[in-house]
C-alpha cells in the first residue's frame, strides 16, 4: 500500500471516529475520595429532569468502554492505585473531566493525612468543573464544552467552568443536534 | 425506664470494679477500671442485657512534664460507649504507651470486631486475642507502627515519603 | 455471561465506594451459587477527618463535618453544633432548632428517596428508579430554595441557623409535601404488590431481633426487626423535643421490612414537616456564640437517615478541640451485611447490600471474581447485577 493512501485511510477513519466520538461521548465515574455530594448530582445527570442520555452521553461501567473519566473527590492514598488503574483502562484518546472542589484542589480535605491532593497531581485533567458540589447543569456544560473543544480541532486545552454556568444551554445544544 | 434509674442499675451492676466515676452529663455515668477488671465490667453489662456497645473511642494522652521535671509517661484510653436509650456508660480503661495491652471483647459482643480494629490501627491498641487483624481504615502501603490519631503524629513528614514512594512506582 | 466454573470463589465486591469512611471492600466467599464468607474492608475514602478536625477550629470544624458525607451533610453538621453548644452552654433559640428539625426530615424525605431509587435500580427495576429520582427533585428544589445550596445546605451555624422561613417558602414545601405523599402512597403499593419486587425482597436477609442487638445495628434496619432504636424517640434532642415524631417498626426483619420502615418514615416526615410549618414560632435565629469553647467532653447522638449518628467531642478550652470521634450509623450495619450474607444466594448480594442503605450512590464499581486456581474473571458491579437480576428471571 502506498503510504497516501494509507494517510488518507487514517484521515477518513480519523475523522469519523471523532464524529462518533463527539456525538455519542461514553462516561466511567470514579470516585477517589469524595464524600459522595458530586457523586449523587453525577447521578442525578441521569435522571429525568436533566437526562443527559439525550444528549448522547451514556455513563458506563467498564473502564475499557469509555472516552471521559468523570472523577470527583481528592485523591486519597488507598484509591490512588485505583484510580491509575483505571485512567491507563481507558482507550486513547481520553479525557478527564474533573467535578467539585475537592477533585479541583483537595477542598476542605486539603491537609488530611490520608488524601494527596488534587486530581491534577496524579492524572492529566482537561476541563474543571468547580462547586461544592456543582449543580448537575454545571456538569453537563463542562461536558458540552469538552465536546465543543473537540469540534473546534483536537488541540488540547484546559477548560475552566465558570461558576455562572449560562441559562438554557440545555435547550439550544438539544436543538442543534436535532 | 427513666434515665436516671436506667444509669442508676447500669451503675449497681458495675459497682464492684469501679476505681472512679464522673457524671460529666445527666444523661452520662463514665467509669474507670483497671485493665484486669475490664473485662468482667464488660461482661456484666452484657450478661444483663444492659443497652448495645455503641463505638469504642480512642484517645492519646502524650507524656507531660511538669516544672519539676517529673515526667507522666504517655498514655492510651479507650472508652468503650453503652448507650440504653437515652443513658449512656462510658467504661473507660487506661493503658501505657509501654503496654497498651486491653482484653477484647468479641467474644462477648461480635460486632465490636470494627471498632477494635479501627482502634488498633489509628492508635496502636494491642487488643489481646482479637479474631480479625487485617487492616480496616489506612490503606496498603500506610507504614508499620504510625499511628495516625496519636498526638505526636504529624501529617507531612510521614505522608510526603509515602506518596513519593507511590507515584515513583 | 458465562457461569463460574470452579467450585469455590472468592468474590470482591467494590473497592471503589462514595461513602464517608465506610467505602466497603466485601469479599464474599461463595460455593458454587451459595454465599460461605463474607468479609468486609474499608478505606478507600478515608481521609482522616478525625486527625484533621484537632488542626482547624470550631467553626471551621462544622464545615468540613458537614462534608464527611454528601448525603447526610446536615446531620452530621447537627450533631457537632449541638455537642458544642452543649459544651459552652448556649441553646439556640426555639425557631432556630425548628428550622434544623425541618431541615433534617427535609434531609431524610431526600435520602430515603435517593435509597428507594437505587435499590428498585439493583432489583432491576429501572423505571422506579427513574421516577423516584424526578419525584426527589421536588426536596431538591426545596432544600434549594431555603438554603442555597442542593447538596451542602450549611443551615447550622454556632448558635443557631441561617437560614429562615417566609410564607413563600412554606407555600412551596407543603405544595411538596403534598405532592410527595400522594407519590409515595403509589411506592408503597409497589413494594407490597408487584409479584416481581417481592420475590427479590420477601423472607432475604432476615434479621432477627437477637441478631440485631448482638450485632449492633441501627436506623430503620434494626426497626424493621422491631428494635425500638429511634434516637428522635429515645433521647429526643433539638426541636424533637417540642415537635415529637412516632417510632416506626415491623417485625419480620426481612428486606421487604426495611422498605415498608422507610417508606412509612417518610409519611411521618411528610406530617411533621407541615405540622412544623403550622406551630412555628417568630423569633430570633441565632444566638451569640464564644469562640473559645470551655474545657469539657460531651456526646452528641442524632438519628440520621441511616440511623445513630453519634459524635463525641472533647474540648481543652481553645478554640480547637482535643479530639472529635465520629461513629456514623452505616459503619454499624455493615457487621449485619457478613452475618446475613451467609447462606444467601450471590445473586441476592446486591439487594442485600442496598438493604442496609449504605450511602450506595455510585453503581460501576469493579468485581473481580478470582478463583483457587489461576482462572481468573473480571466483572463489575453492573455485571453482578445483571447476573442476580437474570438469576431471577
Amino acid at each position: 500500500m502506498s503510504s497516501v493512501s494509507e494517510n488518507f485511510y487514517t484521515q477518513v477513519v480519523g475523522k469519523l471516529k471523532n464524529w462518533a466520538r463527539i456525538n455519542s461521548p461514553w462516561a466511567i465515574h470514579f470516585n477517589s475520595g469524595s464524600c459522595n455530594g458530586c457523586d449523587i448530582e453525577i447521578l442525578a445527570t441521569l435522571t429525568p429532569r436533566y437526562d443527559v442520555e439525550r444528549l448522547g452521553i451514556k455513563l458506563q461501567g467498564s473502564p475499557r468502554h469509555a472516552d471521559v473519566l468523570i472523577a470527583t473527590g481528592p485523591v486519597t492514598l488507598q484509591a490512588l492505585d485505583r484510580l491509575i488503574r483505571v485512567y491507563e483502562q481507558m482507550p486513547d484518546p481520553k479525557f478527564v473531566i474533573a467535578v467539585g472542589s475537592c477533585a479541583l484542589s483537595g477542598g476542605v480535605f486539603d491537609g488530611c493525612y490520608n488524601v494527596i491532593g488534587d486530581l491534577n497531581k496524579v492524572i492529566p485533567v482537561d476541563v474543571y468543573v468547580p462547586g461544592c458540589p456543582p449543580r448537575p447543569e454545571a456538569i453537563i456544560y463542562g461536558v458540552v464544552q469538552l465536546l465543543e473543544s473537540l469540534k473546534k480541532g483536537q488541540k488540547r486545552e484546559k477548560i475552566v467552568v465558570p461558576m455562572e454556568v449560562p441559562d438554557l444551554i440545555l435547550e439550544e445544544e438539544s436543538n442543534g443536534n436535532e | 425506664m427513666e434515665t436516671s434509674e436506667l444509669l442508676e442499675s447500669g451503675k449497681f451492676l458495675l459497682e464492684k470494679w469501679v476505681e472512679s466515676e464522673n457524671t460529666p452529663e445527666e444523661n452520662r455515668l463514665d467509669i474507670w477500671v483497671s485493665t484486669t477488671n475490664f473485662k468482667s465490667a464488660v461482661q456484666s453489662l452484657v450478661e444483663n442485657h444492659w443497652g448495645y456497645l455503641v463505638t469504642i473511642t480512642g484517645m492519646d494522652i502524650p507524656p507531660v512534664t511538669d516544672p519539676d521535671d517529673n515526667t507522666q509517661p504517655g498514655q492510651l484510653e479507650a472508652m468503650y460507649h453503652f448507650a440504653n436509650e437515652a443513658a449512656i456508660i462510658t467504661i473507660r480503661v487506661k493503658v501505657p504507651y509501654s503496654c497498651p495491652q486491653i482484653e477484647t471483647i468479641c467474644d462477648l459482643i461480635p460486632s465490636a470486631t470494627i471498632y477494635e480494629r479501627e482502634a488498633m490501627e489509628l492508635f496502636g491498641f494491642d487488643l489481646l486475642n482479637t479474631p480479625n487483624t487485617e487492616k480496616l481504615v489506612l490503606p496498603d502501603s500506610w507504614p508499620e507502627g504510625v499511628y495516625p490519631l496519636r498526638k505526636s503524629f504529624t501529617n507531612l513528614q510521614d505522608l510526603e515519603s509515602t506518596t513519593k514512594e507511590q507515584t515513583n512506582d | 455471561m458465562t457461569k463460574p466454573k470452579v467450585e469455590k470463589f472468592i468474590v470482591p465486591i467494590g473497592p471503589q465506594h462514595p461513602a464517608l469512611k465506610e467505602p466497603g471492600n466485601f469479599e464474599f466467599t461463595v460455593d458454587g451459587e451459595i454465599v460461605t464468607d463474607a468479609a468486609v474492608r474499608l478505606g478507600f475514602v478515608h481521609r482522616g477527618i478525625e486527625k484533621a478536625c484537632e488542626t482547624r477550629n470550631y467553626i471551621q470544624d462544622m464545615y468540613m463535618l458537614e462534608r464527611v458525607c454528601g448525603i447526610c451533610s446536615h446531620v452530621h453538621a447537627t450533631a457537632f453544633v449541638l455537642g458544642v453548644e452543649k459544651l459552652a452552654g448556649v441553646q439556640a433559640p426555639p425557631r432556630a432548632e425548628a428550622i434544623r428539625v425541618l431541615a433534617s426530615e427535609l434531609e431524610r424525605i431526600h435520602s430515603h428517596l435517593l435509597w428507594f431509587g437505587v435499590a428498585a435500580h439493583e432489583a432491576g427495576f429501572d423505571t422506579l428508579f427513574m421516577y423516584t429520582w424526578r419525584d426527589r427533585e421536588v426536596v431538591m428544589d426545596i432544600l434549594e430554595t431555603l438554603s442555597g445550596s442542593r447538596v451542602h445546605y450549611s443551615v447550622n451555624v454556632m448558635g443557631g441557623v441561617k437560614v429562615d422561613l417566609d410564607d413563600k417558602t412554606s407555600d412551596q414545601i407543603k405544595k411538596g409535601m403534598d405532592f410527595l405523599e400522594e407519590r409515595t402512597e403509589y411506592y408503597m403499593k409497589v413494594v407490597t404488590t408487584d409479584e416481581t419486587f417481592l420475590g427479590r425482597t420477601r423472607g432475604i436477609g432476615t434479621l432477627s431481633r437477637e441478631r440485631v442487638d448482638l450485632l449492633g445495628a441501627v436506623g430503620p434496619t434494626a426497626r424493621a426487626s422491631g428494635a425500638q432504636r429511634d434516637i428522635r424517640v429515645n433521647a429526643p434532642y433539638s426541636g424533637y423535643k417540642d415537635f415529637p415524631v412516632k417510632i416506626v417498626t415491623d417485625e419480620t426483619g426481612d428486606l421487604e421490612a426495611r422498605f415498608v420502615v422507610r417508606l412509612k418514615e417518610l409519611y411521618e416526615s411528610y406530617r411533621l414537616i407541615k405540622e412544623i410549618l403550622e406551630k412555628i414560632q417568630p423569633g430570633e435565629i441565632t444566638t451569640r456564640m464564644k469562640r473559645k469553647i470551655p474545657a469539657g467532653e460531651v456526646i452528641s447522638r442524632v438519628e440520621a437517615p441511616r440511623g445513630e449518628l453519634f459524635y463525641y467531642i472533647k474540648s481543652n478550652g481553645t478554640e480547637i478541640p482535643e479530639r472529635v470521634k465520629i461513629r456514623t450509623p452505616s459503619l454499624c450495619n455493615w457487621g449485619t451485611i457478613t452475618d446475613v450474607a451467609v447462606g444467601h444466594k450471590l445473586a441476592d448480594m446486591p439487594m442485600l447490600l442496598v438493604g442496609i442503605d449504605p450511602c450506595f450512590s455510585c453503581n460501576d464499581r469493579m468485581v473481580e471474581v478470582r478463583s483457587g486456581s489461576q482462572t481468573s474473571q473480571i466483572m463489575n458491579w453492573d455485571g453482578l447485577r445483571k447476573y442476580g437480576i437474570e438469576y431471577y428471571r
